[in-house]
């Protein structure tokens, strides 16, 4: 045992590997800095899985409700062209968040347990996914910008260091080409349609604008315990990266299509950063913890699926069924 | 060939279709568990995409484009069967209706890929696989459920009691069905029903669920007339929504 | 009731507390582990997994999860628990001395042998 030693509460770095031995330790971290992945039965830190069980775990959750804002226009997309790619968008949301459970099954997290953490509002998602999509534009704004916001974060921990979430990363990343063509070509055809096409779709990007400040969350901390999940290649990028990388790469296509950003402070200074207001961070909290015009509603939406699919679960249950991790 | 009898023929194969794939797409996101989701929402689109097809021939022939002709009608101006609009209820009947339904579209196109009307031919023809799939996916999930504990053999049995004379109605016979048999064009709808009959059966046995005993058969007919129940306008009203927002608009 | 605006939820009538009885184990079905072709003439490859209650549905279930996008030709499914595989920990048991020169091709350098002796007639 490795666990006698004092380990001072405040030093969270030497928490997060308290107890582990030190060999096998410096072995797991040599084999990520050597660029190698880390698979299901590897040895790792309890905290490695943990984190990653959390974020994964988290990751499949925000498909499966960031279906529902989205899903407010299937059943009214206008005309077969977007009915037909609406459709499958949510699908396909569907099936990332069954790549990424899957993924977090082989950390030793079950589905269920899963599943049951997020309608219970113990796991949390993406906070964007409080929010309501008042009209069809909103729709469109989502599928293009919070997917854009989405790849980027993807794409980065697609890099990371463990096997499974990587590889349903690789796939996800792959369908999520297609979410930022159509939500692009969506936001397109509105911006550049009737004058009532244009007004919706900056109503909606006017909405969604903090929702989308807030996406990438706030600054971090520079702390030990961030830098240990970056050296295990957990965390990949900061957040403020991530937000500088999306607003580089968008602010110039919304101002292209004349859109108005509603931020009057937002422009990239001379060193080539963006500077802008910045989103208010107590609305944050406060609907991550529930008090979001839609936090409720999901996860009421939530529960009523998996009870009115209960029986049907149930009776194709067979006596001789076993549940072993999956493999990879 | 006879125009307004094909005509007939491609709308009520097309409109059924749409009616069909949107109540499907309704569960997408909201699925029993997220395999079948993604499952259902790909039939859907099947559907959905096959009636695109089945509109472009309408085009073909002088009616109005795809888009106009699904989302600008009104109810009574829809010729699908009336076992297709009803509203989703539980999972037992979505699938029971889907079992139904698929099985006899596929006949439908079955028969069709030797049309002599060869655009539709061609469509039958390119949709075979898909529809193979969607009665391999109905097949296995009625023979499951209605085997597999009381609870689910009573819904099942409960679903298809209810959906029994509605799914009679999609075979109700049209004024031009003489020609369209005559000029080798499509089976007719009695004897489409009959072959209907004999595929379904043995899947109902296995089962375990049994047929309402043909004294109580009475087809709800009305569908292909326009004739809808009150469930038909609150959906076609909601689908065209956004697209009637601004009807000059380009979406 | 949950006021929405997705009519898909109105048409649910949802209540606001709608506390559920937690998912059971194996509530999900168990998994099973999904192969597929891309081509004919490829080798099967593994794409992930899928919960099904049994074969065919993993079949039905794989089929569209992993081949939706046209990217497969045929599917084999195998339930999770039918697996055996080797323990990561045992990757040593892949590596090998280097001097096993004899069953690869290079290892055979027979031009030598045929120079000398064509020098040497």
């Amino acid at each position: 045992m490795y666990g006698n030693a004092y380990i001072d509460p405040n030093d969270k770095a030497a928490m997060m590997t308290a107890g582990e031995d030190p060999q096998k330790l410096a072995e797991f971290e040599a084999r990520i800095a050597r660029g190698e992945k880390i698979e299901p039965k590897d040895w790792m830190p309890k905290e490695y899985r943990k984190q990653l069980v959390r974020m994964i775990e988290q990751h499949g959750h925000s498909e499966i409700i960031g279906a529902l804002p989205e899903g407010t226009w299937i059943t009214r997309a206008p005309g077969f062209k977007r009915k037909l790619a609406l459709m499958a968008k949510v699908q396909d949301e569907v099936g990332h968040a069954q790549l990424l459970y899957s993924a977090a099954e082989t950390l030793g997290k079950s589905r269920e347990a899963m599943i049951n953490d997020l309608i219970t509002g113990k796991s949390k998602y993406s906070n964007v996914f409080n929010y309501p999509a008042y009209t069809w534009a909103d729709a469109c704004i989502i599928a293009w910008l919070i997917d854009a916001g989405a790849i980027i974060n993807q794409v980065a921990n697609a890099k990371g260091s463990y096997g499974p979430y990587c590889r349903a990363l690789d796939r996800i990343c792959t369908e999520e080409s297609f979410h930022l063509k159509y939500g692009h070509d969506n936001v397109v055809t509105l911006a550049t349609g009737t004058p009532k096409q244009r007004e919706l779709v900056q109503a909606a990007l006017t909405r969604w604008w903090p929702p989308i400040m807030h996406f990438f969350g706030p600054s971090d901390k520079i702390s030990n315990h961030t830098e240990i999940l970056m050296k295990w290649k957990v965390k990949m990028a900061t957040n403020d990266d991530m937000r500088q990388q999306f607003l580089n790469m968008y602010v110039p296509k919304i101002w292209d299509l004349g859109l108005v950003i509603p931020d009057p402070n937002l422009k990239k200074n001379d060193e080539g950063k963006w500077e802008y207001t910045e989103p208010d961070w107590e609305e944050f909290k406060r609907v991550i913890n529930g008090g979001g015009p839609c936090n409720a509603e999901r996860l009421a939406v939530r529960r009523n699926a998996e009870e009115r699919g209960r029986w049907v679960r149930e009776a194709l249950n067979t006596a001789d069924a076993k549940y072993i991790v999956p493999l990879a | 060939m006879n125009t307004e009898a094909i005509k007939e023929l491609l709308y009520k194969m097309a409109d059924d279709l749409l009616i069909i794939g949107h109540r499907n797409s309704e569960w997408t996101g909201l699925g029993p568990i997220l395999e079948e989701d993604i499952s259902f929402s790909s039939m859907a689109q099947d559907k959905i995409g096959q009636a695109q097809a089945l509109y472009v021939l309408l085009n073909d022939l002088g009616e109005q484009e795809p888009d106009t002709v699904a989302f600008t009608r009104n109810a009574n101006q829809f010729h699908n069967a009336q076992l297709l609009e009803l509203p989703n209820g539980e999972y037992d009947f979505s699938l029971m209706r889907h079992f139904l339904y698929d099985h006899a579209d596929q006949l439908r196109f079955e028969t069709l890929a030797n049309s002599s009307y060869e655009p539709l031919a061609k469509v039958a023809r390119k949709v075979k696989g898909e529809l193979k799939y969607h009665v391999f996916h109905a097949n296995t999930w009625v023979v499951k459920l209605g085997s597999a504990n009381e609870e689910s053999h009573a819904k099942m049995q409960n679903a298809l009691n209810y959906a029994w004379n509605y799914a009679l109605g999609m075979f109700e016979p049209s004024a031009h069905e003489d020609i369209l048999v005559a000029e080798n064009v499509f089976i007719g709808e009695e004897s489409l029903q009959e072959r209907w009959l004999a595929n379904i059966t043995p899947i109902l046995m296995k089962a375990g669920l049994s047929i309402p005993t043909s004294d109580t058969w009475n087809p709800v007919f009305g569908g292909r007339k326009g004739m809808h129940t009150e469930h038909l306008a609150p959906l076609v009203e909601e689908m065209s929504e956004v697209f009637r927002y601004d009807p000059t608009a380009e979406w | 009731m949950i006021k929405s605006l997705d009519p898909r939820v109105n048409r649910a009538a949802i209540a606001e507390e709608n506390t559920i009885e937690p998912l059971k184990d194996l509530d999900q079905w168990e998994t099973y582990e999904v192969f597929h072709q891309k081509r004919r003439g490829d080798q099967h490859m593994h794409v992930g997994i899928v919960h099904a209650p049994n074969a065919e549905m993993a079949l039905i279930f794989g089929k569209e999860q992993f081949g939706r996008r046209g990217l497969s030709v045929n599917i084999w499914v195998v339930k999770t628990r039918d697996v055996f595989t080797t323990d990561y920990e045992d990757s040593d048991i892949f590596e090998t001395v280097p001097e096993k020169q004899y069953r690869e091709a290079g290892g055979y350098k027979v031009m030598d042998k045929i120079n000398k002796f064509k020098k040497g007639l």
